[in-house]
């Protein structure tokens, strides 16, 4: 049994031990244990070394709110995770922890020196202290800080972890599983609304947890407890446990974090260790308790000071006595019971140290009782011991007067500043506060969300009133509902009502200069630190906060947000509410990155989608790569080939004698109905009304301010139908512009769009065999009206089939469109009819190679949402005689039409070589620097066909600079090219009339 | 039984179903009638309310948007094309667009709960909608408590597998 | 997350099936060729961008894929009302009042 537990008090399992191991040394711990419990079981309290100063820390609560006991926990490979709180982690067997910012071990910490050098490190250290000389950042001041910076040491390995996630609706969402937020349970229940109940703890009960005295409805706490969560899980109330509220979004929308294996000894394969849930709460209810405030005195952050109603915690709820003979230092009532309960448990009470001068009678009597001393109107001026408290310095004050100190001697101090109601989620709500000057504290006002506050989170003290608060609380929110419940009495016995008082630092003999009366513990800002700031000008409470870095931490001002407050407050002579509070922004406590990526990582990080032909291409050795969300096939090397030979090789086939393309994944769009031409005429630039069916036309979509947005080739299929093509990238866009003007501009319009692009799969053929290649497997066209940009159904290897003669090669080329299902039957039937031709699979690689060499452009490659159709050198399928069609207002607009705009133009390099897409072009070399940019290289490829590489740029003014030198200056060199015609290969089109 | 194809005992169990004939039909409410006797179904006028005879089905995805399933689609779009004139419309095939998944068990509720934003244990039993699975689009039929067809975009099935074996996994586990 | 009311769909569901589409009642002129430069400028690009009550579009993309009508306060982020596209401008006064 280890030295500080009390056998078969608490509530964890005396029959179960669990070892785990701290800092190397193997301890005794009890299921149901934290990490924290089982170390101050054993008499540990020193876990760790603070984040500025180094110096030794200890536990100071016993909940989520820890600033001082992080550790790092291990649970195997890659499974470190740093800034655990020993007081959230369970225990479970071979657990390995370990202290954090020390060196070389923790008892022992050579960082310490910072303690030493405190003066350097006040408020905005960081901003005075390496100002200069400046040449000193890079080399001595950045290292210095990174290198010191940080607390624990980050993993270093892919987090094998599973991680999951939820949607969950409800009526009722319920946080926090104390005694309001079960009494608001058993009243909303019984109305037969869905309600959720969620604590972040292992078990429901909250504060009930640590005060087993009270008496409940007639039955000792703790059994109340039991028989009102079988009441809830009876009445099909969904009971989360381990599971934190981290974020409270508009409409009711909570994220919650549920924490499923961490406290396992053998977590089943495949379980996720955490699972965010993502809750939509008609209405809910905030029945977080209360925080308790650390008091500010010098070296109140010693091992063995603590708050003293988690002292009550580890009591009571663990069995655990914090120490032999704890002092007590209030301004609270609620100290007093802690006092009470750990004397009664056998330890000795140094002394109840209030600062209060006028305590309640019944409380000095049961301190009396229990021989107890109570130094009222007292304060306490500093502390000793070097890695664990030994003494309390103790002074009297009269009249704001402090005066002789006395030594009380301590193996723990337990304070209480009494207490300030959790707020957090209601903030993230922008729910306003209210202070109320009575208990010194912020209070939840006026409320944005359809949510009541219950209980200690509004400031009632004393389970009877929170009881009561929370039956209230359940009732109103059912009635929000319109749903009907009945109140429910809840009479409480034993209970333990108090109040208390509210300060600054305590007041003290000593130089307060020279104190470190510490406010947020976890970042080392001390009270000094914010009078500082006050006096060197910061105002808003908002710049002390950064300026001190006070409730920066990842507590966020849990225990420092009020305390560093009222001293602010203090030391700008302004009341509390005129200053007002920081911001509580979420997690409410620190959240793993894994909890928020879920699913999302790996395999399933984001969507990939494939084409039927995708297995063909992925067992031929295709190198993929992504475009818009699909994967794409980038070109089939064969064996020894780099990706330059094989585009090469795939292009030369093509244009020697036949490529195969999967061009699936096209966007598709089928335009039906008796309005169709004049709705294609309306959208797209070209003129459609004497295409006739059987024919198709390359279509060019505007943006209304006369910016390309797409293009594609479009067939008519009848009178009534068009068979539109968009980009890869541009199907779901094109389709919502479409939807867009028919649904709000042209509603009147008997036209129907359907998205088609997934019903087809695509496998173009081009090359000058394609006509003799596909011949054969067609059935159903009349080969002597087929000219190039025709369409037909027809089938194809006696597949249905739409057929498109069109080219994006400058080849004679086809695109055969047959139901998604055969793709890959069409596909490999070509590939096999083709073998006479010795039939060639290029991939995307070579298509960009083979437009460019006719000067097909690539939207959004070779336009970049600024090109207007002129400045693509696309004015030809501008249909000039209609009246309107989206954006063609734009293209007379005064910048539009301005001389100057930035042109497609081809580019031939004077030395033969390739410029890279995306470099700068200036007309002259030698003007000063900054250079006048003109424009830049979109498309720039190795042509095999032409012997040389080819590139289009947009230049200013560029149709009228043909023939023209420009500059291309490059790390290695300016390059020298001239402004050609983007039409590289057969200028005049032969190839597709053969 | 080692043969036993399903694990009846699973939390879920997801299938690929054969494929059928899958039409989109639009049409402006007041034809709504004539393409209903045209098709020989029922074009319910609520969006997310369904209809079946004969094998075949109907299910409301807009104001003036039914998805149609049969066993074969061309006499339905025979049929739909000769009241064309009177009742213009749109029907498109779009059988091989989605593969249908089938999902059932008892956990089928939590599956759908990984990934779908919306309350689907508020789809009544003989209803459907189009709602979002993660970043796909999917249309949702509920055939029963515990019983599911979701017709997913070609293309986004590996995407929507790999999650549902993420989740399978997981349900398995019973945490 | 917000949840929003298709008023097609009649049902209030999940931000993630809806896609923003812009300001509302932002009409394209019937002849645009009409317009003058800065009359086109202005209903290309010019925007209320208010601070409070804004009518914008919304499309439930992935639902029943209607485009339609909303009154969003840009403050609060609380939607006041959705309404069918070809729908007028509601009267919101009337609703502020009774609030």
């Amino acid at each position: 049994m280890s030295r500080y537990r009390i056998p078969g008090h608490g509530r964890v399992d005396h029959g179960a031990p669990v070892s785990f191991i701290f800092d190397g040394k193997t301890y005794q711990g009890l299921r149901g244990d934290t990490v924290a419990s089982a170390l101050l079981a054993n008499g540990v309290h020193l876990m760790g070394r603070s984040f500025k100063y180094h110096r030794p820390r200890g536990t100071v609560t016993a909940g989520s709110e820890e600033p001082n006991a992080l550790i790092g926990t291990s649970r195997g490979p890659g499974r470190f995770e740093p800034n655990t709180r020993a007081t959230v982690q369970e225990l479970r067997k071979g657990l390995v922890t370990e202290s954090q910012n020390k060196w070389p071990r923790l008892s022992f910490d050579i960082g310490a020196i910072n303690d030493r050098a405190y003066m350097l490190f006040s408020a905005g250290f960081y901003y005075k202290t390496f100002m200069w000389p400046k040449s000193f950042w890079d080399k001595v001041y950045e290292p210095f800080i990174r290198s010191a910076a940080g607390l624990g040491k980050s993993p270093t390995e892919n987090d094998p972890d599973r991680y999951a996630a939820r949607y969950l609706h409800t009526d009722l969402l319920i946080v926090g599983g104390g005694p309001a937020g079960i009494a608001s349970a058993l009243v909303a229940a019984k109305s037969g609304a869905r309600v959720v109940l969620v604590d972040e703890n292992p078990e429901m009960g909250g504060a009930l947890l640590s005060d087993p005295s009270v008496m409940i409805d007639g039955a000792p706490a703790w059994e109340w407890l039991d028989t009102s969560l079988t009441e809830l899980r009876a009445a099909g109330v969904r009971l989360m446990t381990r599971t934190t509220a981290i974020g409270y979004y508009h409409q009711n929308f909570v994220g919650l974090c549920e924490r499923l294996t961490d406290h396992l000894d053998t977590p089943p394969a495949d379980a996720p260790r955490e699972r965010m849930w993502r809750v939509r709460a008609d209405q809910v209810v905030l029945a977080q308790g209360a925080l308790e405030k650390p008091l500010v005195f010098d070296g109140n952050d010693r091992p063995g000071v603590m708050l003293a109603g988690s002292a009550q915690t580890y009591l009571n709820r663990y069995g655990v006595r914090v120490g032999d003979n704890p002092a007590v230092l209030t301004c609270h009532d609620s100290a007093y019971h802690a006092a009470f309960d750990l004397a009664d448990a056998g330890s000795r009470i140094a002394a109840i140290i209030d600062t209060r001068r006028d305590v309640r009678p019944d409380l000095t009597d049961a301190a009396a009782q229990r021989g107890i001393r109570v130094m009222q109107g007292h304060t306490a001026t500093g502390t000793k011991g070097r890695l664990r408290i030994k003494s309390v310095r103790v002074n009297p004050v009269q009249d704001d007067a402090v005066g002789k100190p006395v030594e009380i001697a301590c193996d723990a101090l337990l304070m209480s500043g009494g207490w300030t109601p959790s707020l957090h989620l209601f903030s993230h709500t922008k729910g306003s506060l209210a202070w109320d000057a009575d208990s010194n504290t912020f209070l939840p006002d006026r409320r944005t969300e359809a949510c009541q506050i219950a209980g200690a989170g509004r400031g009632l003290w004393g389970f009877g009133p929170v009881l009561e608060d929370g039956v209230n609380a359940g009732l109103a929110a059912i009635e929000a509902l319109s749903r009907s419940g009945n109140p429910r009495d809840l009479p409480v016995q034993n209970d333990r009502l108090g109040t208390g008082v509210s300060h600054t630092e305590l007041p003290t003999d000593l130089s307060a200069g020279k104190a470190k009366a510490f406010v947020d513990f976890q970042n080392d800002v001390t009270a000094k630190d914010l009078r500082l700031a006050v006096r060197e000008g910061m105002r808003s409470i908002e710049h002390v906060k950064r300026y001190t870095t006070n409730g920066m931490a990842t507590d966020q001002g849990k225990m420092s947000n009020i305390n560093g407050l009222m001293i602010a407050a203090d030391a700008l002579a302004k009341q509390p509410p005129q200053v007002g509070l920081t911001t509580f922004r979420p997690p409410y406590t620190p959240t793993s990155f894994g909890a928020f990526a879920g699913y999302l990582r790996g395999q399933t990080f984001q969507l990939t989608r494939t084409t039927p032909i995708d297995p063909w291409a992925e067992a031929n050795g295709a190198v993929f790569e992504p475009v818009a969300q699909w994967r794409r096939g980038w070109y089939f090397p064969k064996p020894g080939e780099d990706m330059h030979a094989a585009v090469a090789r795939e292009c030369r086939a093509t244009r020697a004698s036949v490529g195969i393309f999967d061009a699936s994944t096209l966007g598709k769009i089928e335009v039906a109905g008796p309005d169709a031409v004049e709705f294609m005429n309306r959208m797209y630039t070209n003129p459609w009304t004497k295409l006739a069916p059987g024919r198709c036309r390359y279509g060019l979509l505007l943006g209304e301010d006369g910016f390309i947005r797409d293009d594609g080739v479009i067939g008519r299929l009848s009178s009534d139908l068009f068979h539109v093509t968009t980009t890869t990238g541009g199907a779901a866009r094109v389709l919502n512009m479409m939807e867009d003007y028919l649904q709000t501009e042209w509603p009147d319009l008997n036209v129907w769009l359907t998205s088609t692009t997934e019903q087809w799969a695509t496998v173009a053929l081009n090359g000058p065999n394609a006509l003799a290649l596909l011949k054969p497997l067609v059935e159903g066209v009349d080969w002597d009206d087929f000219p190039h940009m025709s369409v037909a159904e027809c089938s194809v290897a006696g597949l249905p089939a739409r057929l498109f003669r069109l080219s994006f090669t400058g080849e004679v080329g086809f695109e055969v469109n047959v139901p998604a299902r055969h793709g890959l039957a069409l596909w490999t039937a070509l590939i096999e009819a083709g073998k006479p031709y010795d039939i060639c699979p290029y991939g995307t690689e070579a298509m960009h190679v083979l437009r460019a060499e006719k000067g097909y452009i690539i939207v959004g490659q070779d336009t970049d949402g600024t090109v207007t159709p002129q400045d693509a050198g696309l004015d030809w399928a501008i249909g000039k005689a209609k009246p309107d069609f989206v954006g063609k207002r734009s293209l007379s607009r005064p910048d539009i039409v301005a001389k100057g705009r930035k042109q497609l133009v081809g580019l031939l390099t004077e030395d033969g070589s390739k410029l890279e897409e995306g470099a700068q072009i200036v007309l002259d070399p030698n003007q000063p620097l900054p250079m006048k940019m003109v424009g830049h290289v979109t498309s720039s490829y190795d042509s095999a066909a032409l012997g040389h590489p080819i590139a289009m740029a947009v230049i200013e003014g560029g149709h009228d600079r043909m023939g023209e030198v420009v500059h291309i200056p490059m790390p290695d060199g300016v390059r020298r090219a001239r402004i050609t015609s983007t039409v590289f290969y057969d200028p005049t089109g032969e190839r597709l009339k053969a | 039984m080692t043969t036993q194809k399903h694990d009846f005992a699973a939390p879920v169990q997801i299938e690929e179903l054969a494929p059928a004939a899958r039409l989109s039909l639009r049409v402006r409410p007041d034809h709504r009638a004539v393409l209903a006797d045209a098709l020989g179904l029922d074009l319910p006028a609520r969006i997310g309310d369904r209809a079946a005879s004969d094998g075949r089905e109907a299910l409301c995805l807009g104001p003036d948007e039914w998805l149609i399933l049969a066993p074969e689609a061309a006499d339905l779009i025979a049929a739909a094309a000769a009241v064309y004139p009177t009742a213009p419309h749109s029907l498109t095939e779009i059988s091989d667009r989605e593969i249908t998944l089938h999902l059932s068990g008892p956990s089928v509720l939590d599956l759908l709960a990984t990934c779908c934003p919306r309350d689907v244990g508020a789809l009544a039993v003989g209803r459907g909608c189009r709602t979002v699975f993660d970043s796909a689009t999917v249309t949702l039929w509920r055939d029963g408590p515990a019983v599911f067809r979701m017709d997913v975009w070609r293309s986004f099935l590996p995407h929507v597998r790999n999650l549902m074996a993420l989740a399978e996994a997981e349900l398995a586990t019973g945490l | 997350m917000l949840l929003i009311h298709c008023p097609y769909c009649d049902e209030t569901l999940p931000e993630l099936e809806f896609a923003y589409a812009g300001e509302a009642h932002i009409a394209r002129p019937v002849d645009p060729s009409a317009l003058s430069d800065e009359e086109w400028r202005d209903f290309l690009f010019i925007r209320t961008n208010a601070r409070g009550t804004h009518f914008e579009r919304w499309r439930h993309i992935h639902g029943c894929a209607r485009f339609f009508n909303a009154a969003r306060d840009t403050v609060t982020d609380r939607f006041l009302v959705t309404y069918k596209a070809g729908e007028s401008r509601p009267d919101l006064t009337v609703k502020e009042s009774a609030e």
